[in-house]
């Protein structure tokens, strides 16, 4: 799947770099050292952003380790195999109609910062 | 002529103010503009204008800069710092940024800077007036008739504009970038 360069772009700024991985017939961004917002620990870690459906959710954010945040969260994926790495992701229902990348990353972000 | 070239030296207090007045035009010439105050003389026309700001010691390519620029000058900008023109005669007077300053002027010594207590932020790119210190995220937010419960604060600091907990307080000290986004995740 491709994506405006654009909206590649504004995904840059927020990671060293952005690469395309596809799995299971599902497509992927590769977010190489993606900066997380304050209070998070670590402060940056790889991700993988899914913005199309996958498992129930409308989209998922997925890290390279289990963040500690500000909030509780309901980590429901620990140690996934995707790209023969393991990945974490936590329970987040994102639903914003036609966003850019950056906006739907921000958004998967936003968990770190909501309490609820 | 430049004086540098001339192999003198413009400090306050050295110097000669009529070799100064003797050059021919003002092609090259340096000025000191404290120097010249304090001895009482007028500013001549010069190419450069040496200007003290805070303990800073900086050249003005023209006569009259704006107040902004003077600033950037010592890298700091007129969101969070004002200009203030200091005269020989103990008076003082505030430069506001896009006001222009004749550095020729009687007695102009220099310049000190302040920090604002009513500093600008900039949300969505607009600039709005906000009391220094720590704010919270619903002061923030409510600068654009929006809140917490239907919006996102995102702080653009040294990187991408990130959300930044509501819960948590925000130290304002002038400039900082702000994006808002509407609320959109919730745990599932």
């Amino acid at each position: 799947m491709s994506y405006p360069q654009e909206q590649i772009d504004e995904l840059k700024r927020y990671c060293t770099k952005v690469s395309a991985l596809s799995e299971g017939g599902i497509a992927f961004l590769y977010l190489e050292e993606l900066r997380l917002p304050a209070g998070c620990k670590p402060e940056i870690c790889d991700a993988l952003l899914c913005p199309s459906a996958k498992d129930s959710y409308p989209s998922r954010l997925y890290f390279s380790a289990q963040i500690t945040g500000p909030y509780t969260r309901n980590w429901n994926v620990t140690g996934a195999r995707i790209g023969e790495k393991n990945w974490w992701a936590f329970s987040w229902k994102v639903e914003l109609s036609a966003p850019t990348l950056a906006q739907l990353l921000v958004a998967h972000l936003n968990g770190f910062a909501k309490e609820k | 002529m430049s004086l540098e070239n001339a192999g003198q030296h413009l400090e306050p207090g050295q110097g000669s103010a009529e070799a100064l007045f003797g050059a021919p035009g003002s092609e090259g010439l340096e000025i000191d503009i404290a120097g010249m105050a304090e001895r009482g003389h007028e500013v001549p026309h010069a190419e450069i204008f040496h200007v003290p700001i805070d303990c800073e010691r900086v050249k003005a390519e023209t006569q009259h800069p704006t107040g902004e620029l003077l600033l950037s000058k010592v890298h700091k900008r007129p969101c969070a710092f004002e200009l203030i023109a200091e005269f020989v005669h103990c008076e003082n007077r505030v430069i506001e940024s896009g006001e222009t300053v004749d550095l020729r002027q009687h007695g102009l010594k220099g310049f000190i800077t302040a920090h604002k207590e009513i500093v600008t932020i900039f949300i969505k790119g607009d600039p709005y007036p906000i009391e220094r210190g720590e704010r919270t995220v619903a002061e923030i937010l409510d600068k654009v008739g929006q809140t917490p419960d239907g919006y996102v604060l995102l702080e653009e600091k040294d990187g991408p504009p990130l959300p930044v907990p509501p819960s948590m307080r925000v130290k304002i000290g002038g400039c900082e970038v702000f994006y808002t986004q509407p609320q959109s995740g919730g745990s599932s």
